[in-house]
């Protein structure tokens, strides 16, 4: 088992930065080039704006931290559906506790809830086997109308502050404001040169009346990969998620590390639940989640199963949401991004001679060029959908190479070793 | 199993630990009124169900209005009430399962709360021919008058216009916001009133106008996006804003009182002054009321004194079924101003424009 691990990890991580592919890294240098390049061409500044990367952290670490829990149960070949519902279980959670006990136990409150959830999926895909779709799917169902009763049960009853279906004016957590240096930062994006502005506006965004929780989840990414990577753990814990019957063999307790896994999993999107309900927002809401756990979920397929990957995508998908709703004019602007980072992308692969794929993305690339030449404005109505449709877009070109772990997904018995 | 065992204990012990320490919120007294709507008792003249919107109750909003209207209805009426809830992207036949059911627990008396009951009432209210129906902004949606239905519609574009005429007198900087849940019939005249008051007061006063959604229901509880955008008015210099969007209102006020002094929110369909925390309370300038509160207890009245109301009933200024509310006294100075605008609406000399597409 050994044996292929290393020749896997030779032929897949060799090449890999931070586990990341050199066509993703060759994207992240461009991008942080083009997005400034297409700011001056379009005029339209919210385009890096520190406002902007501001909104676009507080809509990337829901999802982010989605992505994360995801990571960590198919690492250990468990496919974790639930997501969606751990982060509903973890709204409902965090408010509860948030209400009672202030915000930190509050953040507790959510993860707690969130693992609730994980222990759901855990005891029925692992203790017994049942098929993971299945049971991610229940757990939602459960998730969602457990949270219905919970809140009509217990928010109820406080007066003004309450409802069945609501609580508001919960406790929100500290910012930090690193050095100091958000007055001159925000001065310096302000001025809108080239690249130094832009630049500005996301250290600035990063380091300026910025949630704790924010920081905690760039942390948490951290953190994740040097465990799942760097640590006898997390290759055991990997191990699972590859080849169950080759661990187990060898010693691994592979029930153990799958319920890790799954709770941990669990823990990451209650947390984002509580990322919604007490840091994007003092409200709590039946339903808050919307399909950020199924985003989530997304992003972390096209972050490669990567900590860092899934982080990336997250942000992507963030940033196009935040651009939706800060400034509807600048989605316009993202057309020509786009179209230029096809264009660049065909030019790549025709470079390696995969004539095929390379006209794909051209085709593309020149529809996208056409439209954000023939039009002044996205039509209202698609606005909605244009950040998930341009996410999807560059992600599923970008991202070719992915490989899922080998055991994802498959239910192991105890014992399949012979 | 010992794995699950331990990991059973652990959050039971976690679980422990977590309501062992920390403080209570300061506001977390049950005080004030219970559910009235508990269930219906026999012998009471009218037994009201209402089924709430998406937000519910506890919006501090349209929908809170409708349970005060209960409230009343139960209190000087005699009658009881019973109550469902509503759930995001529902379809119409689940709307009318919702209303289907109410009927068989024996509802004299069924309260839609929001258009979206119009379709769901249509197909149910023939069934239930001895049961009387109310649906708050809704429409019959074909040929067939239903006799046993009636549609409350109200006139918000006179109350936003209202709201609109105090934001000009206080706005500093000449730039207001709407904030709207989705365009289209209900919310539009929201913003079209608003945007006549603005104008009418001072021409020359930027209104920068934005929906949270452009289609569904979901704009209407997603205080997450109305915060981004509300952030997003405030650093382009918006210091009026203005919202029609139930219970995401609450995402404009805490961005906003995040803002600090001279920025404000106004308030739509309940007096949000009074719903909300002290620190937001001192940013609410004002709130356009829509008394969705008269509406249910008029047409729980009329079902009491045998006369049910049926097809549309008008709540306008004329009869206080809009208004402004003026808690908190921020703009008290404005009164007669407002008054005076309130009088030529109501005498037909304004003409409150309802499709915001054609305010200039």
């Amino acid at each position: 088992m050994t044996a292929t691990m290393v020749s896997v990890q030779q032929r897949l991580g060799a090449r890999r930065i931070l586990g990341l592919s050199p066509l993703t890294w060759v994207l992240v240098v461009v991008g942080l080039v083009l997005v400034p390049l297409v700011r001056v061409l379009t005029s339209s500044t919210p385009l890096t704006a520190t406002t902007t990367f501001t909104a676009a952290i507080l809509s990337t670490a829901p999802i982010a931290l989605a992505a994360l829990g995801g990571v960590w149960a198919e690492r250990a070949g468990v496919v974790n559906i639930g997501l969606e519902g751990q982060m509903l279980l973890g709204t409902w959670g965090a408010a509860y506790f948030n209400w009672y006990y202030g915000p930190w136990v509050g953040l507790l409150g959510g993860v707690l809830l969130g693992v609730v959830g994980g222990l759901l999926h855990a005891i029925a895909t692992i203790t017994f086997g049942v098929d993971q779709i299945v049971s991610g799917v229940a757990v939602n169902i459960i998730a969602a109308g457990a949270v219905d009763f919970l809140s009509k049960a217990f928010f109820s009853q406080i007066t003004p502050n309450g409802g069945p279906r609501n609580l508001s004016g919960l406790y929100s957590l500290p910012t930090v404001n690193v050095g100091g240096l958000d007055t001159w930062l925000s001065k310096l994006n302000g001025r809108h040169w080239f690249l130094v502005s832009d630049v500005a506006g996301l250290v600035g965004s990063l380091i300026s009346h910025v949630s704790v929780v924010s920081l905690l989840v760039i942390a948490l990414a951290v953190l994740s990969w040097w465990l799942l990577r760097r640590t006898t753990f997390g290759l055991r814990l990997r191990s699972c998620g590859e080849n169950p019957a080759a661990a187990e063999s060898l010693g691994v307790n592979v029930y153990r590390y799958k319920y890790v896994a799954v709770l941990v999993s669990g823990g990451f999107a209650g947390l984002g639940g509580a990322f919604l309900t007490t840091v994007a927002s003092s409200t709590f809401t039946v339903g808050q989640t919307q399909g950020r756990g199924y985003i989530g979920l997304a992003a972390m397929i096209f972050g490669n199963w990567n900590p860092f990957g899934a982080l990336g995508a997250s942000a992507l998908f963030g940033y196009a949401d935040a651009l939706r709703l800060r400034s509807a004019s600048s989605l316009h602007a993202l057309l020509l991004l786009l179209a230029i980072g096809l264009l660049l992308l065909t030019v790549w692969r025709l470079l390696r001679r995969q004539l095929r794929s390379a006209a794909v993305n051209g085709v593309i690339g020149v529809a996208f060029l056409l439209w954000f030449l023939l039009t002044d404005s996205i039509p209202k109505d698609l606005g909605g959908m244009t950040p998930y449709l341009v996410t999807l877009l560059v992600l599923s070109l970008a991202s070719q190479n992915l490989r899922m772990p080998a055991a994802d997904g498959k239910p192991y018995r105890k014992g399949s070793a012979g | 199993m010992r794995t699950v065992s331990k990991i059973v204990a652990m959050g039971l012990i976690a679980s422990v630990a977590l309501t062992a320490c920390g403080t209570k919120h300061d506001n977390t007294k049950a005080s004030g009124t219970s559910d009235v709507c508990t269930g219906f008792k026999s012998g009471t003249s009218v037994k009201l169900a209402i089924a709430f919107d998406v937000g519910g109750r506890g919006d501090h909003s349209f929908n809170d209005a409708a349970y005060v209207g209960a409230e009343k209805a139960v209190k000087d009426l005699g009658a009881s009430c019973i109550d469902a809830q509503a759930t995001q992207g529902e379809s119409d036949p689940q709307r009318a399962d919702r209303l289907k059911q109410l009927a068989e627990q024996g509802a004299t008396a069924i309260v839609g709360v929001g258009f979206l009951y119009s379709n769901a009432v249509n197909t149910i209210a023939p069934q239930y021919p001895k049961v009387h129906f109310l649906v708050v902004d809704g429409f019959d949606p074909d040929k067939t008058v239903n006799k046993n239905v009636a549609y409350d519609s109200f006139q918000p574009q006179e109350s936003s216009f209202l709201v609109g005429v105090a934001a000009a007198l206080k706005t500093k900087a000449k730039k207001v916001g709407f904030i709207g849940a989705v365009p289209g019939a209900v919310i539009g005249p929201f913003q079209a009133g608003f945007t006549a008051g603005v104008h009418t007061v001072d021409p020359s006063i930027k209104v920068d106008a934005q929906y949270i959604v452009q289609s569904g229901d979901k704009g209407f509880a997603d205080p997450t996006d109305a915060k981004t955008i509300a952030q997003t008015m405030l650093d382009n210099g918006d210091d009026v804003i203005f919202h029609a969007a139930g219970l995401s209102g609450s995402g404009l006020f805490e961005a906003v009182a995040a803002a600090g002094a001279g920025k404000w929110a106004i308030g739509v369909d309940s007096d949000q002054y009074t719903a909300v925390p002290k620190n937001q309370a001192a940013h609410i300038l004002t709130s356009a009321l829509k008394r969705v509160d008269t509406g249910v207890y008029d047409f729980a009245a009329s079902v009491k004194a045998g006369s049910p109301q049926t097809s549309y009933v008008t709540y306008d200024l004329k009869n206080n079924g809009v208004g402004v509310a003026y808690s908190g006294g921020f703009i008290d100075s404005y009164k007669s101003r407002i008054d005076g605008y309130a009088k030529q609406i109501e005498d037909g000399t304004i003409k409150v424009p309802t499709d915001p597409s054609k305010v200039k």
